[in-house]
């Protein structure tokens, strides 16, 4: 610590600290343009200007200087006021003044700052910027005639996103910030460069002409995607959300929002959102009130009794999930289910068998101070890009050795000496097995207390390295190094992300996962994690509420079996579109066709919603009450910012209203709700509402120490032998199929496409948004081709997240697919 | 950029020059800018094909390398003539007619500063003082210098360079 005066105040810093952050923490005010928390000092702006005691002569910059013991520091006086003044009237020399139609106003620094130092009159001439606008994309509005070249932009999209869009290009006057050969945007359309911009001249494109920032009612709330729970501030005006504002004083994400966080929300606002209950009378949907359509439901589901199936969708709240276990409790059936049955079976069978935890076992945060990081799956930065920013800045700032085991390349990969483990498809298990028998051939294994070392050995006899290395493609030295650094690491991550498109041999990477997590000592060690990462924002709540079959029960696919067998009396689908995102829809037709009675629950008329008997319009994440666990195991309170459109209601009070006619009690609202739930879910008895707080809450704190160390054998993989493999994912613009109904997410990915990797693409003289069939058993596909850099020859990849591609009729939970290309 | 340096640099490039620079540098840190000067030095320009190339086998964005190549005058973007034709345009030479000479390289080639014929054979640039005064009107092409030109002695000089290869 050091002791330092600031104005007179007598104040004591951590030694890193800078004198403006010695300043800030002292509630002590200096103006700054350039300065970000979250960014490393740059010192571009000139407007901290401090005067020190010890460094008399000159002015000295507060945001880059560090503090010294006994320093003395004055932030005002004649001379700083009037240099500060000085550097504005510089800045707006060539800044041209449009603020009552920059809609930054009223939220600008410069406009601010200008008015605070009463820049009236500029002593100073000269030329005006007048480039033109970047008016290519829909989302990011780009005018560098406002731009002050403070760099945050292009700092940002490197320390924090690592995707390196801007940089400042040419010199003298004619700097200004721009892409790579100056052409418009082509990145990840996050808008972290948005939410850094001190004046206007990066703006979100949705939100212009929307609202002046004092007429928004700002509601915090947790982003309703993915797993990684940001949390997302509500600007909402007139009954809707206008725009995410930025907030990094709450939640996990230190304010940083991938493109669906930022841009997503306006599903919320769409005028297809379904209002009013629809029945199916003589073969057509058709408009009902709520006490007709929950009458016919709760008769269906009372015939049904242990013949009802339910699956539900890991979006759902906590307290929704609670109710509606309840549910099934009083209907008496024990069919319950989400997400597809099957790609959560990494926790479920994984991580229970080994490690006797169904959670990741570390928080986020700690990732950023981690020296080696094995990443599996690229695919994990596309399904929780934020979580990804962590990586980036664990790499970037704390020199962390990256590996990714993956089969395409990606930002991941392309990171500072990142290590890509580039293996053929599938083979994901035979590389983590690998791993594991380099640690123990080299006697870096952590063994210590570990149950089945033996039999895990003998298991192992086919994995040895160099044999791994041949079948999988990737360099055994590669392999070697990767299990030495992951051993050797004093903090280490496994990350591993699992969702709808991620079905195959899901449970066997859970193990193969959480062998490596204990042979390298990772599992519960303080600063170590394992992170097994659900796709939705509910997926760890599902899991830990267990909105899984009851024993001798069914799961979702025995359910679409059952239901396809007539065997099935009735589903209940909530909050899930199976048509479109399961897996093999041939076997959901059939089901759906085949079941009597089919409700579904959800916010638009989806695909399987249109086979449905009943249709109950529920409410949206930003329309609710509740919390959500996120793939750290941090509970976080939803708080609504607007009401639901028409007669929606919300997942939450229809469990209330059926369990009510079955005659069962239910909490009376959300809070007596998680009261309820938090008495018998494990992890949760000691959580009550107070105690989530502006971080939310992490259930079983910040590292879970695991309950048994068991060492399983699994078996790998076979190698695809096809001369084309179409592998099925996510993309980085969309989550499940909820962002299709958001116009932000849409206007950069607005239809489904088929990627091909540059080799191929030659050979095949394919070129962009050229029409190619994919014939693959069951079916064929069509759709526009996509020419990029990150696949292998002879692999091609597919979005999973477009009904309309029908790529789940050759897609049945294949880790690839082999396919036949024409055009 | 001319029409003809964009239809030129949209050709395929033929790669191997800039891997085979760049297996030399891979693993050194701050390679960039010997990198670049090498690959200008192999293909006479900085083709675009090897920015993406570079930014992906070095690990650092493409637009790092835009931002380096457009601070630093020594790169070039665009093709550029098997002879640079150097115009001085400093005080000596502007007093002595130096406006003169580039019209007149502007008339008979028709390019002016950081232009490129499209035969690729002449690329004209307008320098500040090139240190040789006492020569003003003066210019050079490549490494050989002309000094006290005029109209006519820049169609000789013009002459000469048409007529090698």
């Amino acid at each position: 610590m050091v002791n330092l005066t600031i104005d007179g105040k007598e104040i004591q810093v951590s030694k890193t600290a800078t004198i403006y952050q010695a300043a800030k923490e002292a509630g002590i005010y200096i103006p700054v343009l350039c300065y970000a928390k979250k960014l490393l000092p740059y010192g571009a702006c000139r407007v901290c200007l401090v005067e020190v005691e010890q460094m008399k002569g000159r002015l000295i910059p507060s945001c880059t200087t560090p503090v010294t013991q006994g320093m003395i520091v004055n932030t005002m006086s004649a001379e700083i006021r009037k240099v500060r003044k000085t550097v504005l009237e510089f800045l707006l020399v060539n800044h041209v003044v449009e603020c009552p139609v920059c809609d930054k106003g009223g939220e600008c620094d410069l406009q601010d700052l200008t008015y605070e130092y009463e820049v009236v009159t500029n002593r100073f001439e000269g030329e005006k910027f007048d480039l033109p606008k970047d008016e290519v994309n829909p989302l990011l509005e780009r005018n560098m005639n406002r731009c002050v070249l403070c760099g945050k932009c292009v700092r940002v999209c490197d320390e924090v996103v690592g995707f390196g869009s801007y940089s400042f290009i040419n010199r003298g006057f004619e700097t200004k910030i721009a892409t790579a050969y100056d052409r418009g945007l082509d990145c990840e359309f996050c808008g972290q460069c948005v939410s850094m911009c001190p004046v206007g001249a990066i703006l979100p494109r949705p939100f212009k002409f929307k609202a002046r920032p004092w007429q928004l009612k700002e509601v915090n709330s947790v982003c309703g995607y993915c797993g990684n729970g940001c949390t997302v501030t509500f600007g909402t005006k007139d009954n809707e959300v206008q725009t995410i504002r930025f907030n990094d004083n709450t939640g996990v994400n230190d304010g940083n929002l991938c493109v669906r966080g930022r841009f997503g929300y306006s599903y919320v606002n769409s005028k297809e959102r379904l209002t009013v209950p629809l029945i199916r009378v003589e073969g057509e949907l058709v408009e009902t009130t709520w006490d007709t359509a929950l009458a016919k439901v709760t008769e269906g589901f009372r015939t049904a009794g242990s013949q009802l199936g339910i699956i539900s969708g890991a979006r759902l709240a906590n307290e929704e999930l609670y109710l509606l276990k309840s549910l099934a409790g009083a209907v008496g059936t024990g069919n319950l289910d989400h997400s597809g049955g099957e790609c959560y079976k990494g926790l479920t069978e994984g991580l229970q068998p080994t490690l006797g935890l169904q959670a990741s076992t570390a928080t986020f945060p700690q990732v950023e101070k981690a020296d080696a990081i094995l990443v599996i799956r690229n695919d994990f930065y596309e399904t929780h890009p934020v979580f990804g920013m962590v990586i980036n800045q664990a790499v970037k700032r704390n020199d962390a050795q990256l590996s990714v085991i993956t089969d395409k390349k990606g930002k991941l990969t392309r990171m500072p000496h990142a290590r890509a483990l580039l293996h053929k498809p599938g083979l994901e298990v035979n590389l983590l097995n690998a791993l594991c028998r380099s640690l123990l051939d080299e006697g870096l294994a952590k063994i210590e207390g570990l149950q089945g070392l033996n039999e895990f050995q003998e298991s192992l006899e086919a994995y040895a390295v160099e044999a791994v290395a041949t079948a999988t493609g990737v360099a055994a030295d590669a392999i070697r190094q990767t299990a030495r650094e992951l051993a050797e690491a004093g903090n280490a991550a496994i990350i591993l992300g699992y969702g709808l498109p991620y079905t195959a041999q899901s449970r066997e990477l859970g193990i193969a996962a959480a062998n490596l997590a204990l042979l390298t000592g990772i599992a519960g060690r303080q600063g170590s994690g394992l992170y097994l990462c659900g796709e939705k924002s509910n997926s760890q709540g599902a899991i830990d509420l267990q909105i899984l079959p009851a024993t001798g029960a069914m799961g979702v696919g025995a359910m679409l079996q059952a239901a396809a067998a007539n065997k099935l009396q009735a589903l209940y689908i909530a909050g899930e579109d199976p048509l479109a995102s399961y897996p093999d829809r041939a076997l959901t037709e059939k089901a759906l066709n085949k079941s009597p009675f089919v409700v579904v629950q959800d916010l638009f008329l989806t695909e399987t919603a249109k086979q449905a008997d009943v249709v109950l319009p529920a409410a949206s994440f930003a329309e609710k009450t509740g919390t959500f666990t996120n793939a750290e195991r941090r509970i976080q309170r939803l708080l609504p910012g607007i009401k639901s459109p028409g007669q929606a209601k919300s997942d939450f009070a229809i469990f209330q209203a059926l369990l009510a006619g079955f005659g069962a009690s239910a909490p009376a609202n959300e809070n007596e709700a998680f009261a309820a739930l938090a008495a018998v879910t494990p992890g949760y008895e000691m959580v009550n509402l107070a105690m989530i707080g502006a971080q939310g809450y992490v259930w079983g704190g910040e590292t879970l120490v695991p309950e048994t160390r068991n060492l399983v054998p699994v078996a790998g993989n076979k190698e695809l032998k096809a001369r084309f493999q179409l592998l099925v994912g996510s993309c980085l613009y969309h989550s499940g199929t909820t962002s299709l109904h958001a116009s932000g997410p849409m206007s950069v990915v607005s239809e489904p496409y088929i990627e091909f990797g540059r080799e191929d693409a030659a050979e095949l003289k394919i070129t962009d948004e050229q029409q190619v069939k994919i014939k693959a058993a069951g079916g064929e596909i069509t759709a526009k081709a996509k020419v990029d850099r990150r696949l292998p020859k002879g692999v091609l990849f597919a979005p999973y997240h477009f009904s309309s591609l029908g790529l789940n009729r050759i897609y049945q939970g294949q880790a690839a697919i082999a396919v036949e290309v024409s055009k | 950029m001319t029409e003809v340096a964009q239809q030129e640099t949209q050709k395929e490039v033929d790669l191997t020059a800039a891997n085979q620079i760049l297996d030399k540098y891979q693993d050194m840190h701050g390679a960039l800018m010997p990198v670049l000067q090498d690959i200008q030095e192999a293909y006479g320009f900085i083709p675009e094909e090897t920015v993406h190339l570079a930014a992906e086998r070095l690990n650092v964005y493409a637009s790092q390398i835009y931002g380096v190549l457009t601070f630093y005058a020594q790169f070039h973007l665009e093709p550029r003539g098997k002879y640079i034709m150097r115009v001085c345009m400093g005080t000596a030479c502007h007093v002595k007619g130096a406006s003169r000479i580039a019209e007149t390289l502007k008339d008979r080639l028709g390019i002016a500063h950081a232009e490129t014929t499209p035969d690729l054979k002449f690329t004209a640039e307008y320098v500040a003082c090139i240190g040789a005064c006492g020569m003003a009107p003066v210019i050079m092409v490549n490494d050989g210098t002309y000094g006290s030109m005029t109209v006519q002695k820049m169609d000789e000089v013009i002459a000469k360079y048409k007529n090698m290869d």
